[in-house]
Order: C-alpha cells, then structure tokens, then sequence
C-alpha cells in the first residue's frame, strides 16, 4: 500500500512511503509522527492518499493511539464490540476477537483493572473488530515495561500478521524498527529513507538517519583510492578501508559512519589486521553487561565492547588501544558534516 | 536510637493534628445545618396546616420547575457542548458573556427582563401580537426560572464536556461512529457525573427562584413567592408548613442524582 500525506499544521510533513505488512516509520519526537497517523485516520485536516477527502468515521482504519485509548465506561468486551453493529452476533463476535488475543477470560473487565500489554491487545481487537484495510499504531513500545516489552511486541506482530492487516506504526524506538518488515526514516517532515530493515541499518543514506538508526562515530574525511574490491577513505592521521560504493571516485568529500558495536579490539579479527587504529583510552562507562569505552587520538571513537569481549582485557583511561572495524561495517555517505 | 524516638514523635503529632481537623470540621457543619434543627423546633406540629393556596403554589412549583428544567437542559446542553469543543480567537470574551446573566443579582435580572419582555417594549410587543403575554402569566414564570437556573447548568455542563478527553471521542470516530452517536455512545455516558450536577443545580435554582420571579410573574405564584406572601401576610409561624414542602419538593431530586453518580462513580 502506497501512502501520500501533506500536511502544513500544526506541523509540515510531506510523506510518502510503502506500507508492507508491520512497517515502522522512525522518527524522533515532535516529528509529526503522531499528526502523520491522524491525517491518515482523517482527525485532523490533510490532503493524501488513501481515504483522502473521507470523513473519520467512513475510513477503513484501525487506530491504536500512545496510552491505546480504551473507553472506561465499558468493560472489555464492550470495548471491542463498539464498532460492531448492534445486533445478536455483537457479543459473540467481540468474545471471539478477544479470545483471538488470548483475552477471553479477562471480557468482564474494566480497562483500569487491565495491565498496560492486556490493555494494547484489547485496544487491537477493538481495532480489528471494523475489519480495517490499515492498521495505524502510535508508539506502540511506550506504555510497556521493559520486562514485558519484547514479549508483547513479538506477541502484536505475531497477531497482526494472522490478521493480515498492513500495518503503519511510528516510533521514535529503533529497536521496533528492527522487528518491521519494512520501514522508513522521517526526517525533517520528510522520508529520507525506506527499505527492509537490515538495509536501511547497514546503510543510512545520511548522517540524521544514521543518528536515528543508531550510529555514533562521524568522521569527516576524503576518498583516496576506488577499485571494484573496495575503496579507501583517509581523514587526518587514520586510513580505512571499505566495501565498494558506487558514485564515489577519489578526492570526494565524505562522511564515514562507524556503529558502536562494529568496533572490536585489534587482536579480534585476526592478522593481517584491516582496519586498525592506534587510540588512547579516555573513558569507560559500564552500560548494563558491555562496556563502552570512550577513545581519542588521530579520531574520537565510541566502541561498545560486550563482555565476552572484555574478559582477560585490563581497560583504564590513559590506555593505549588498537582497534579495529570490518571493511564492509565502514559506511560510507556523500555528506559533510 | 534517634530514629525511635523520631518515629514517637511523629506518631504523637498525629492524633493530635486529626483531632484538631476532626474538631473543626464538626464545628463549621454544626453551624451550617444549625438552622435546619430549628426549623423542626419552631415549628408548630399540633397545628400543622398549610394557608389558603400553599397546596395551588406547590402544584404550580413542581409542574413550571420540571418543565423549566426540561427546556433548560434541552437547550443548555449544545451550548455547553460548543463551548467545551471549539477554540477560537476571543473565546474568552464569549466566556466573560456567558458569566453575566450568572453574576447579575436576581432582582436586577427581573427588572432586566421586565424592560425586555414586558408589554412596552420592543420584544414584548410583538410577543403580545402572537398571544403571549411575558408578564404575570405561566409563561413568563417559566421563562424567569430559565433565566435563573441556565447559566448555572451551562457552567457545570460544559466543565462536565470538557472533562471529557478529546482523544476518546476521535477514537470513537476511528470505530465507525459519527458525531451524533459518539456524542450519546461517549461523551454523555463520560460526562454523565458532571450533568447530573448540572441539572441537581438547576433544579434547585428553578424551583427557589425569588427575586426574578418576583418582578416578572408574581402570578402565578410558586412556593418562593407564596412563602413571602404568607410572611407578610400572616407571621412567621404561617410559612413552616410551606417551608417543609420546599425542603422535600427540593431537595430530594438533587440528593438522589449526588448519590446515585457518587455510587456509580467507580467504573
């Protein structure tokens, strides 16, 4: 499903991207994320395709706003059976969609008597009860715990793909994105970006996106040599080797991005070593079980170590450290920071 | 040690504190439902019977008053709901409109009304051409309560819609529902507490209103007017009989609504 959406208040979007199956639109807060879902449900006023011109109640969508925003005034299953017409089927077919997200014993309940998870299931089965050809989702990581999160959100995919239903959801969390089927970067009121996941990961088309998608080390530098095999890129006191991108030819002004966790001391990717830089270590800040570890030198990296990694290793600020990074993990972008 | 006698301290304080509160409390209702134990004291019950018209004055009360406050509601309700729901530039002017017929005395609003609907102006003309006389007759009574008890039902039923979160009623649109059904499916049922107060209020006010009934439709007359007459009339000791009528006729329907949304309070 193609959506084509502009809006000018009260933010400026201009969107237009593929919706396949769970796609996540990432986007940091205060983007519009939220105003892209309710121009597309018709809430507020927008030009775009589909349903553009329909009235909010006549558009086949399902919407799941932050917080789900179940009725207090009904228990469950009324909840769900608000879409439904009345008649002697309406109870039925509530309790069937609520047992489809394994939550028939829980019908009788009121929404403050349900736990964050339960509530975001009934507020699904409440969506899907109108049979919508697109499911919108606001931040559907928000309200969960971590503890459940990973959890709940296997279980909504799961749920959303037996239903069969696209589905649109915006976050600002790119570890919902890891989990889409597809999906796309909002940045400054427009898609910079889209794609399936591990490409757009791999492969941020600029430095914002590969901000949002998670990357830290920037290094502004030039390319040196291009072969079919690969390239070089060389910045002030350090070389690096990369895969072959194509449109870059020598003496091109770039922007070399490097994730965190691509980055491995020297004596892990084994002799001859590609890749490696000479750094002095400035700070180390334990981060749950891993380490990130703060460098300077002819660059300023950021490496998060995992633990297995830092057993038998001594670390202390005033260390000197080799490190290095797989070619193929040193992205490339036509952008000058 | 000092962690003990920290905690004694603070367990000492605290009877004491609540009983001050407590002690309080007791005395500022004491002096509010005072009066009210009067009244059973200085009524006469072995000659407890009602003054020529008291029964006439009832019947007129409660028939005006109901219908006053069916109209009301009727017509107070979207206006409350526009209010709660559109924002515009200089809304607050329209905020500062509506509190004036809430903060005019009585008395001035009866006179307001009477240059208005009265037989020599304007209004009251034409209104007299169609047949009907806005001064002394049912109509103008009830159009005296309406006056007297809307702005107070408008007030508590807007505050009641606006209590009401915006996101639930675009939700409901989403499901399929369009602006009509989503307002009785949920902004009425969400809202219900607050309206209830609403129309508690308005009853009351309907059914006390004195001083603009006073002005505009001294005929015919309501328990408030009657009691008045019985006071100037025949002496103080003539108005109890009339008076615990208006406490029963008045109080129950907004003691009713109080109680059954507080039960119904916890969804």
């Amino acid at each position: 499903m193609e959506i084509r959406y502009q809006l000018e208040k009260p933010v400026t979007l201009d969107i237009q991207m593929q919706v396949r199956d769970f796609t996540v639109l990432l986007g940091l807060s205060g983007e519009g994320k939220t105003m892209l879902l309710k121009a597309i449900a018709g809430l507020i006023p927008a030009r775009g395709h589909p349903f553009g011109g329909l009235a909010a109640e006549r558009r086949p969508i399902g919407y799941l706003p932050q917080g789900y925003a179940l009725f207090p005034h009904l228990r469950a299953w009324e909840n769900v059976a608000f879409p439904l017409p009345r008649g002697a089927g309406r109870r039925t077919q509530a309790m069937d969609l609520l047992a489809r997200v394994g939550l028939a014993d829980l019908a009788e309940r009121y929404p403050a008597a349900l736990s964050g998870g339960q509530r975001q299931r009934v507020a699904l089965a409440r969506a899907l009860a109108r049979r919508p050809e697109l499911l919108l989702l606001d931040e559907p990581t928000s309200a969960l715990d971590m503890a459940t999160r990973d959890e709940i959100l296997d279980e909504l995919i799961r749920e959303v793909h037996d239903f069969g239903v696209p589905v649109l959801a915006v976050s600002h969390d790119p570890h919902l994105a890891m989990l889409a089927d597809h999906m796309a970067v909002l940045l400054d009121g427009h898609i910079v970006q889209e794609g399936p996941p591990r490409a757009v990961f791999a492969r941020p088309a600029t430095m914002g996106a590969a901000r949002l998608l998670g990357f830290r080390n920037f290094l502004a530098g030039r390319i040196e040599e291009t072969a079919e095999t690969g390239m070089v890129v060389a910045g002030s006191g350090w070389r690096l080797r990369t895969g072959f991108q194509y449109g870059m030819h020598p003496g091109m002004s770039v922007t070399v991005a490097i994730r965190s966790e691509d980055l491995v001391p020297g004596d892990v990717l084994g002799v001859p070593a590609p890749n490696a830089l000479k750094l002095k270590v400035v700070s180390l800040r334990e981060e749950g079980v891993a380490l990130r570890v703060r460098m300077e030198g002819a660059c300023s990296l950021d490496m998060l170590l995992p633990r297995l990694q830092c057993e038998g290793r001594t670390l202390a600020p005033g260390a000197t450290l080799w490190v290095q990074v797989a070619p193929e993990h040193v992205h490339v972008m036509i952008e000058v920071q | 040690m000092s962690h003990g006698a920290a905690v004694g301290i603070g367990a000492g304080r605290q009877p004491s504190a609540r009983w001050i509160a407590t002690a309080t409390a007791a005395t500022v209702l004491t002096f509010l439902l005072a009066p009210f134990a009067a009244l059973v004291f200085a009524t006469d019950w072995h000659d407890f019977h009602f003054a020529p018209g008291d029964l006439a004055a009832i019947r007129v009360s409660l028939f005006y008053s109901a219908l006053a406050l069916a109209l009301v509601v009727l017509a107070g309700t979207p206006l409350a709901w526009w209010l709660a729901h559109y924002h515009y530039r200089g809304k607050w002017v329209v905020d500062a409109l509506l509190l004036l017929p809430l903060l005019t005395p009585p008395l001035a609003m009866g006179i307001l009304l009477s240059s208005f609907y009265g037989p020599y102006s304007p209004v009251g003309g034409l209104l007299s051409q169609a047949g009907l006389y806005l001064t002394n007759t049912a109509p103008a009574f009830v159009l005296a309560q309406i006056y007297g008890a809307m702005p107070y039902y408008v007030l508590a039923a807007r505050a009641a819609f606006e209590g009401v979160p915006e996101e639930l009623e675009q939700i409901s649109r989403t499901l399929g529902r369009n602006r009509w059904q989503t307002f009785w499916r949920v902004t009425l049922p969400l809202a219900r507490l607050g309206l209830t107060a609403g129309v508690a209020l308005a009853w009351v006010r309907a059914m006390g209103e004195f001083g603009i009934v006073l002005i505009v439709a001294y005929f015919p007359q309501g328990i408030p007017v009657k009691l008045w007459v019985n006071l100037e009339d025949m002496g103080l000791s003539a108005v109890y009989p009339l008076l615990w009528v208006f406490f029963l006729v008045a109080v129950p329907l907004p003691l009713w609504l109080g109680l059954r949304s507080r039960r119904q309070g916890m969804f």
